[in-house]
């Protein structure tokens, strides 16, 4: 069943034709003054001189926490991998050589073209050693194989860039953070 | 803890039955079965730690509470070792609050000082604790920060973590094979029965007493025993677990196929457990007549032969070939043979065995087919092995392959070309060997690079054992079937059987068609199917064993 | 025998005006990036730079040199099948038209010049017939050529389509072009060109007398260069490039630069019939000849003016640009500083030029030998102020030219033809007869 929606009839001018033309040019006309003379009001960010604003939330490449000794805090428990929808992590476990922690990632890869960054493997871990808290949007490689980013390059991120982000969030002997925790352990 | 108990009362498929009322209705089960197995054969599953239908029934994990009448009214009793009575009064934690909390209780001490090692634990996904507690436990805990749990284990293990918390003896080296977690048992006292009552050699305990209690070795000694990884199986947490598995793949990501032990006559069931085209351990099956829940430590181990040494494509001499290149010159050798000797093998299953045959057929007078093997027999053990070396020696006979390979060794200069499936010659006898090297023609099929592949003259990879599907016939005189597991090194690989019916324009396209070829050389395989042989295997009738 | 006087020199020093269209081609590229895309709410190319001091960016003019060097560097290829001679000839054909048309348009007003046998006057046109505007007629038809060869050529179905239409659409719209100029050259009684400007001078602009000439003469200007909103030749997100999209590389550079040429060559058209052409405003090109120092210094003032101007928008921009906190601040100020200079002293020498043009440029008749002419520097003066005129005009043109086709949407193939038959061509010859009667009218 065919609904007739009417449409609203042209008015002589428009018909015309070319009054509407007029119109039309003044509007350009108006946009093309307002980025001559006043161009800062155009909505263009000069990507990339001006920082893109990522909120703190985002989840952003992948970072493994790491122990107050450098090693990471991943125990290959699989539980990421497991969680994970688009099956792009691989974990090869091994011993620790701290006996006290006994299990340790020899081989923790990720595919970055495959992960779908939900942060179910974030939310998965047991000790918080995953985390996707980096901002590092820009992700860029030139062949599929660098895309694969292992243990070193999960690892490769300064304290430095996380001032006001706990690097310990386990609570150690006493409930003691960072640098505490540090002290107790007797690593500077 | 005590040291006699009894072997649980399993349910006989024709026994006599008892009427009893479980949760308000009545039912029949199997006369004087434990309880947990009656329960059982209605559909009822009860959580159970200590428990096992292969052990002597301890009683000391005390999960499996029911609510039994007694002379006091309805009250808890532990159903494995509660036998059934005509007309007696269960109440499960369908109907039984006390049940419920019964359970929940027990889970909860079971868990207060048990550590938090799931992440790191080799057991987590096929762990009674972890089972136990999504189906009877569920609770949230009432263990407080700060405090910790009590260590667990000899005291001479006790140490403080890095966190100050108490721990516990952690991956101690009993032995060879087995590491143990003082920290993770639940002093079930499953090891100790195992290794008392079926092992026959007691090399733990439980030592200490109460709440210190712990399992150790004897001091001074192991744990060594060609049965020992069994201690890992019955263990229902990760305190005991197999040095050759620890930390390899988490038993989520693992595919079970069935199927059968290459190593011994008696076809203990097992699996091989595969992920990713590889194969990352052996479990048993259970098969109350064949080799109950055990199965020996180099069946165990028998997965690592799987990945290393293969062959997986031809040699020509020294030159490997393509798989069809080769299989095309073996068939060209073969038709084109004078006198050619088959060399049959109990170490394949009924369906190359009858391939063999059936080339032989084809080939008419020109061929012959040897069979039996050199390896030494030796006594059964009457836990999982039957001491003779050679899976399939029993179907063998029925085919009737006859036991002649010294008779191959006194007439080898009559032969052209030696065709040898599946058989290692030169590594079990090579001076008897030796002798065969006057064939000038000699053809190995074989999964690996052995001897007797260095010795041969051509080559033609096959796939082993865990990678074909077919049947053995057991030293009972039981056919069992073996599944084909994906865990093939190269696609090309095909089994003997395929092989060899290409070789001999056999026209055989599935192990059926080889199936039903045996079938036609042993009467008491009529009527059987793959399907119908079922997982636990088929006794053949008039078969002597 | 020819005469190496002045009045033959003076001929072949009027072939560099030819060039002018090509010369307008980068302007008009530029005006045509920034303009769109200002238009649209956007910068447009401004990264593009030369890697001195930190990078000079020009605000985005510097693009086309890079743009150039590509389509000179990129891959020339001739697809399979395509006959490989009228393939290659092909884009040469507009180009060689944008070539020729600029010798038919009066670019300064005749001169009186002193020769080896007595006065000569040299037209500002190159080809001076009486015909003029017939030439130019027919060769912008022989650019229709270089389409339809390069369609049929490239051996491609989208090729094809977009090349019959356009040659079509090119074809229908000659018609009401020529109809729509007809009433101009019905009031100036004249086809040459120079007259057509010099009746504007002495009477008014063509647009006050020919008001629907005009509208319908840009119009089919719009259709003769295949611009929008009646490029569904090239037809950019339907079939592609339409008739170029098998050409790459300076091949393509050739009809792309010819259909920016052919606007430039439309813009003096149109200015030359319509807006009076070389003729500044209220002067005719006595009186120029007679004011040269007072219009020649307030031309200089004009643009030192417009130089100030631009200095006073970059140093607004590079306040409002250092205020954002971005990663090149330090080029970018070091870049905008030399641009305000340099537009700064540019700006106020040319008001000192012109100040010294007004006071002391005082041109009077006579001068060398006895003849009563002016002498050469003033001709050649006005020559110039009239040629920059008509470069503005030009200019003025193709910005209306920008200004439209990122206006208007374009036309279906059907419409365009049905306007071009149905309706153009009937208004056109209404124009043409109501001009005819009002001309007699007027004239007697």
């Amino acid at each position: 069943m065919a609904r007739t929606v009417p449409r609203p009839e042209m008015t002589l001018a428009e018909k015309a034709y070319v009054p509407e033309i007029v119109k039309g040019l003044k509007v350009t006309m108006g946009h093309f003054l307002r980025g001559l003379f006043t161009p800062e009001t155009l909505p263009v960010q000069s990507y990339p001189e001006t920082p893109s604003v990522i909120p703190r939330n985002y989840r952003a490449k992948h970072r493994l926490m790491k122990r107050p000794d450098g090693e990471p805090r991943c125990v290959a428990c699989m539980m990421c991998s497991t969680a994970c929808p688009a099956n792009c992590i691989t974990i090869q476990a091994g011993e620790s050589a701290d006996d006290r922690i006994e299990k340790k990632p020899v081989k923790f890869e990720i595919d970055l073209l495959v992960c779908v960054f939900c942060g179910l493997c974030a939310e998965a871990c047991p000790v918080d050693a995953i985390r996707m808290d980096t901002r590092i949007v820009a992700l860029a490689a030139d062949s599929r194989e660098k895309f694969k980013v292992g243990l070193k390059d999960l690892m490769s991120w300064e304290p430095k860039d996380y001032p006001d982000n706990d690097t310990q969030s386990q609570k150690a002997p006493g409930g003691l953070l960072n640098a505490e925790a540090k002290k107790q352990w007797g690593i500077s | 803890m005590s040291n006699s108990y009894h072997m649980p009362v399993l349910p006989k498929p024709d026994g006599k039955k008892v009427t009893i009322n479980v949760d308000g209705r009545d039912v029949e089960v199997p006369e004087g079965t434990n309880l947990v197995e009656a329960l059982k054969t209605i559909g009822i599953a009860t959580p159970h730690f200590c428990y096992h239908p292969d052990l002597p029934v301890a009683g000391n994990c005390r999960q499996c509470m029911v609510e039994t009448d007694g002379p006091r009214g309805m009250g808890l009793a532990i159903a494995c070792y509660t036998p059934v009575r005509a007309g007696m009064k269960v109440a499960t934690d369908h109907s039984s609050e006390k049940v419920k909390t019964a359970r929940k209780a027990v889970m909860e001490f079971q868990l207060a000082n048990h550590p938090l090692d799931c992440p790191i634990c080799d057991k987590a996904g096929e762990c009674s604790l972890q089972d136990n507690y999504m189906s009877a436990g569920g609770q949230t805990s009432r263990m407080r920060e700060g405090i910790g749990k009590q260590y667990k284990g000899s005291p001479e293990n006790r140490h403080q973590d890095s966190k100050g918390q108490d721990r516990g003896g952690k991956h101690l080296d009993l032995g060879p094979t087995v590491i143990l977690d003082q920290e993770r048992c639940i002093l079930c006292d499953r090891c100790v029965r195992f290794m008392r009552d079926v092992a026959g050699s007691e090399q733990l305990y439980i030592a200490g007493r109460g709440d210190h209690a712990f399992l150790s070795t004897f001091p001074g000694s192991e744990l060594s025993h060609e049965y020992d990884l069994n201690v890992t199986d019955v263990c229902p947490v990760g305190a005991l677990t197999g040095k050759h598995f620890r930390f390899h793949q988490r038993v989520w990501n693992l595919v079970s196929t069935q199927t059968i032990d290459p190593t011994d006559s008696l076809g203990a069931n097992i699996t091989v457990d595969h992920y990713d085209g590889q194969a990352w351990r052996i479990m048993p099956r259970r098969n109350p007549d064949v080799n109950k829940s055990w199965i020996h430590n180099d069946t165990r181990l028998a997965y690592q032969k799987l990945s290393e040494n293969r062959l997986a494509a031809g040699l020509f001499g020294k030159n490997e070939i393509p798989l069809s290149q080769a299989t095309s010159r073996l068939g060209e050798l073969v038709r084109g043979a004078r006198k050619l000797a088959l060399v049959a093998s109990g170490h394949l299953t009924l369906e190359d065995n009858a391939a063999i045959l059936a080339l032989a057929q084809f080939l008419g007078s020109r061929a012959e087919v040897f069979g039996g093997s050199w390896l030494p027999v030796g006594k059964p053990d009457n836990i999982a092995r039957s001491g003779d070396p050679v899976p399939n020696r029993l179907g063998q006979k029925l085919l009737g392959i006859a036991d002649n390979l010294d008779e191959l060794v006194r007439r080898a200069k009559e032969f052209d070309v030696l065709v040898v499936v599946g058989h290692d010659l030169w590594k079990i006898a090579p001076s008897k060997a030796k002798a065969l090297e006057a064939i000038p023609e000699r053809i190995v099929l074989s999964a690996w690079h052995d001897d007797s592949v260095a010795k041969a003259t051509l080559s033609v990879g096959i796939r082993s054992w865990a990678e074909v599907r077919g049947t053995m016939v057991n030293c009972q005189g039981r056919v069992q079937m073996m599944q084909a597991a994906p865990i093939l090194p190269s696609p090309d690989l095909e089994p003997a059987w395929q092989i060899l019916s290409s070789a001999g324009r056999l026209g055989w396209t599935s192990e059926l068609d080889a199936f039903r070829f045996a079938q036609g050389r042993i009467p008491a395989l009529a009527g059987l199917t793959y399907r119908n042989i079922g997982p636990m295997g088929r006794i053949l009738e008039g078969v002597v064993a | 025998m020819i005469d190496f006087d002045l009045p033959f020199l003076l001929a072949i020093a009027k072939f560099a005006l030819v060039f002018i269209p090509l010369c307008l081609i980068p302007i008009c590229i530029f005006m045509e990036r920034k303009g769109a895309s200002l238009m649209q709410d956007r910068y447009g190319p401004n990264r593009a730079n030369i890697p001195l001091l930190g990078g000079i960016r020009l605000f985005g003019f510097v693009q086309n040199l890079p743009d150039g060097i590509k389509l000179f560097t990129k891959e020339n290829f001739i697809p399979r099948g395509a006959h490989t001679f009228w393939y290659l000839l092909a884009p040469m054909i507009p180009l060689a038209v944008a070539l020729l048309t600029p010798s038919v348009i009066p670019w300064f007003g005749p001169m009186v010049v002193e020769g080896s046998r007595g006065l000569a006057t040299v037209s500002g046109q190159i080809l001076d017939a009486d015909s003029g505007v017939l030439v130019l007629f027919a060769l912008s038809g022989l650019s229709i050529y270089g389409v339809v060869l390069g369609a049929w050529a490239s051996n491609s179905k989208y090729a094809l389509l977009g090349g019959m239409r356009a040659s079509a659409q090119m074809i229908s719209y000659e018609v009401s072009m020529g109809l729509s100029a007809a009433g101009i050259f019905l009031i100036v009684g004249s086809f040459s060109l120079t007259q057509i400007v010099e009746w504007q001078a002495a009477h008014t602009w063509g647009i006050v007398v020919q008001p629907v000439g005009f509208v319908l003469f840009l119009t089919s200007l719009f259709a003769e260069t295949g611009r929008a909103p009646f490029d569904m030749a090239e037809g950019e997100s339907e079939i592609v490039a339409g008739y170029f999209v098998e050409y790459s590389a300076i091949r393509f550079g050739l009809f792309y630069m010819g259909e920016y040429a052919h606007i430039a060559i439309a813009g003096a058209l149109l200015s030359t019939l319509f807006l009076g052409g070389y003729q500044i405003p209220f002067m005719d090109t006595e009186a120029v000849r007679a004011n040269l120092g007072f219009v020649s210094g307030a031309i200089v003032a004009a643009v030192g003016l417009s130089c100030l101007g631009i200095a006073y928008m970059v140093r607004r921009w590079a306040r409002i640009y250092s205020r954002m906190q971005t990663t090149d601040a330090v080029d970018r100020k070091r870049e905008y500083n030399i641009l305000n200079g340099a537009f700064s002293v540019i700006g106020l020498g040319l008001l000192a030029v012109a100040a010294a043009l007004m006071v002391l440029v005082h041109p009077a008749k006579g001068g060398l030998g006895a003849a009563d002419i002016w002498p050469l520097w003033v001709n050649l003066g006005t020559a110039a102020v009239q040629v920059g005129t008509l470069v503005v005009k030009i200019l003025a043109i193709c910005w209306i030219f920008v200004w439209v086709r990122w206006t208007l949407p374009r036309f279906r193939y059907d419409q365009v033809m049905a306007l071009g038959w149905k309706i153009m061509l009937n208004i056109a010859l209404v124009n043409l007869l109501v001009t005819a009667v009002v001309a007699k009218l007027v004239k007697g």
